[in-house]
């Protein structure tokens, strides 16, 4: 990782888009987060990175109140988007959904055609005026996601029919349809070949002009080469968060030390 | 099975492959006896099934045949028409036994006039080997168009059930001479009216379209009225459940808190597919017919009484699509912004429709084999008049179904129904057949990948 010259990422000064404070997640008898205090800022790009289980997926999910839809979970602590409370009782999670979108670790493509696919959230939400706005909408939203020239010719064939990169191009393209304000991806490379994830990072990378994008990995490489700002999670807790260089490069605490140089984990 | 224990001590180093050890062929012994289990089982299962067809189509396809006898006959005025008016009002004042009449004179003549010997047999004998059903449809032949009084016209009608069954090998001269309805004489007869082409064996869309008959006559029984009961049945069972039967398993499904309230409900519904079907007739008998006063042997009672049975088969066969999708469609449209309703009608539902509608298909194949509810709700009637069109409230004029024709004939005394009960059974069959068809057509057409 030396060539990555990572003390010399600047990162610029932004304000915070997204305020956690005090957020616990039980699922059931589980205490699956505890208490997790993070600011994550705007135009910037936050990795989570940490041992399977340690609780980065339920906290990404926290922030679009996805975990509303499982039926154990109880979600406490206050979460703010913009200084507005996402949990309060007038938000409607679906506009929130919206604002905040979200990739899944495995690409979820809609039985539909690619068109649709990328079309159904301007679509639900009223986004477009007429055919050529959708058209315009969905051509911008696969050039963003770097699918445009592989899939012009075909927008009405089943994007499940694409290879699975193509696939999770697709799933992107879909979420920045709708353009949110922050994009959180959930590992969106571990199902993805070394070209795919290359091709998702640069993506993640011209993201980050528009967008906050806070992106789950198990690879701290991926975490070292696309993200400003990394949060450390360990056993439900936030152990360290600060900036991507001096997280790999100096971190303070010593589990972070252990996790990045592979003692724990 | 217990191929996991520790510490084998076979498969010694530098064995040969070739050599095999005792383990293997143990594992292998054991594989080829499942194997041959399982064929034994198919073998049975397919050896009782063509057991079954074989049974069924052998008794049953005689059914598709009837005997029938053709001549010429004078409409006589003197008889039909006294009045000479050409009135149908008039001349409805005829019964049936003037035009038994008329067939029996016009049948002895043709005999004569082809110069086929009777050999003695008696008038009456004569025209008795012509069903009883031919001078009622004589009539209402004569009265639907006046003008054909004073005419001869060729009438094509049913010979009796003895003659029929003669002809089909059921009936033989040593049972005609134990027999009261039935002379050897008579047969001998038959003989030479087939020779002279007068008699033969046609295939009997009257099995299909013409309505039950008594036993007096077996050769007119038809599935008319139990093919249109058993139609208004089910078309009316999938309007009631198909909309119940979905809705209420999407909210289960996907909106309906999981509590004891829920658990409960769940529970029961599968209780619900378990409680024999006679009890849903005895239900439909008080609620329906007692309680509610529709009237009995309708076909919209036995389409509610066969709706409470099969609600449970479709609520359990569409929560299982419905479950089926996968979790990521949903977090898919979730995440965009979706609400729980779209996500429900633009994602869940069409794909678990595939699912939803085999299984809907399959519930009302088995509803149209039903038969234990409807014999309490009356519609083991004995009916001869059809239902009126779907529009004029046919669903509540009395009516049959199929499986309860079945189960009529196969109870009645004279040995001609028995080919009828089966016949009845290989149209009922052919109609499950074309459901479970449809079903997998349906399921091949919409299902898709994901």
């Amino acid at each position: 990782m030396n060539d990555m010259r990572l003390v010399e990422r600047d990162v610029e000064q932004v304000q915070g888009k997204i305020e956690a404070r005090g957020v616990q997640v039980h699922y059931g008898e589980k205490h699956a987060l505890k208490d997790v205090d993070v600011t994550i800022l705007d135009r910037t790009v936050t990795a989570f990175i940490g041992p399977s289980g340690c609780g980065k997926s339920t906290f990404l999910r926290c922030l679009n109140r996805m975990n509303d839809t499982v039926a154990s979970a109880r979600v406490e602590g206050r979460i703010t988007l913009d200084g507005q409370d996402i949990h309060d009782p007038r938000i409607d999670p679906v506009q929130l959904r919206a604002k905040v979108g979200m990739v899944f670790q495995k690409p979820n493509p809609f039985p539909k055609s690619i068109y649709d696919n990328v079309a159904y959230g301007p679509r639900i939400h009223g986004l477009a005026r007429g055919k050529a706005e959708l058209d315009a909408i969905v051509e911008t939203s696969l050039r963003k996601a770097a699918l445009w020239t592989e899939v012009k010719d075909r927008l009405e064939a089943p994007g499940t029919g694409l290879s699975g990169g193509q696939q999770q191009r697709l799933c992107i393209a879909r979420a920045i349809a709708t353009s949110p304000e922050v994009l959180l991806m959930d590992e969106p490379c571990s199902a993805l070949d070394p070209i795919a994830t290359a091709q998702v990072e640069e993506l993640i990378d011209e993201l980050r002009a528009q967008f906050s994008v806070v992106i789950v990995t198990h690879s701290m490489q991926q975490a070292a080469r696309v993200s400003q700002k990394t949060a450390f999670f360990h056993l439900g807790s936030l152990v360290e968060y600060g900036e991507t260089g001096q997280i790999f490069t100096n971190p303070t605490d010593p589990r972070t030390e252990a996790y990045i140089t592979g003692r724990i984990g | 099975m217990s191929d996991v224990t520790a510490g084998a001590p076979g498969a010694a180093r530098g064995q040969s492959l070739l050599a095999g050890s005792a383990r293997t062929r143990a594992r292998r012994a054991r594989e080829w006896r499942m194997k041959a289990y399982g064929i034994a089982a198919i073998a049975i299962s397919l050896a009782t099934l063509f057991f079954m067809l074989a049974t069924i189509v052998m008794d049953g396809a005689p059914a598709f045949r009837q005997a029938t006898i053709s001549f010429p006959v004078l409409v006589d005025e003197a008889i039909v028409d006294q009045a000479g008016t050409r009135d149908a009002a008039a001349m409805a004042k005829v019964t049936t036994i003037g035009y038994k009449r008329l067939l029996g004179q016009g049948f002895i003549a043709a005999l004569e006039a082809r110069g086929i010997d009777r050999e003695g047999i008696p008038d009456k004998d004569l025209a008795a080997m012509i069903s009883d059903d031919a001078p009622a449809r004589l009539r209402d032949r004569v009265l639907a168009d006046p003008g054909l009084v004073g005419q001869t016209i060729e009438v094509t009608a049913y010979a009796t059930g003895r003659i029929d069954g003669y002809l089909k090998g059921r009936v033989t001269r040593e049972s005609a001479a134990r027999d009261s309805n039935v002379t050897p004489a008579q047969l001998d007869l038959a003989d030479r009216l087939m020779a002279a082409g007068m008699l033969s064996l046609r295939f009997n869309w009257g099995f299909l379209t013409g309505p039950d008959a008594s036993d007096l006559r077996p050769e007119a029984a038809g599935l008319g009225v139990a093919i249109i009961g058993s139609l208004y049945m089910m078309v009316l069972v999938a309007i009631f459940t198909v909309p119940v039967g979905v809705a209420a398993s999407i909210y289960l499904e996907e909106f309906a808190p999981k509590n004891r309230l829920t658990d409960l409900i769940e529970v029961n519904i599968s209780n619900l597919a378990a409680v024999p079907s006679i009890v849903f007739g005895i239900l439909g008998l008080a609620i329906f017919i007692n309680f509610m006063g529709l009237p009995q042997s309708s076909s919209l009672v036995g389409a509610l009484v066969i709706s409470l049975m099969t609600l449970p088969t479709i609520i359990i066969a569409t929560r299982a699509a419905i479950r089926a999708v996968p979790p990521s469609i949903r977090d898919a449209a979730m995440g965009i912004g979706a609400s729980k309703m779209q996500v429900v009608f633009h994602h869940v539902l069409p794909l678990a429709m595939p699912g939803i509608m085999t299984g809907t298909i399959l519930g009302l194949a088995s509803a149209l084999g039903e038969t234990a509810p409807l014999l309490l709700i009356g519609m083991v009637a004995f009916v001869t008049n059809f239902p009126a069109g779907p529009l004029e409230g046919g669903v509540l004029d009395p009516a049959t179904a199929l499986p309860v024709q079945v189960y009529s004939w196969a109870s009645r005394s004279d040995p001609a129904f028995i080919e009828r009960s089966s016949g009845a059974i290989i149209v009922l069959l052919v109609f499950l057949v074309i459901m479970n068809v449809a079903a997998i057509l349906l399921r091949r057409r919409f299902e898709r990948r994901w």
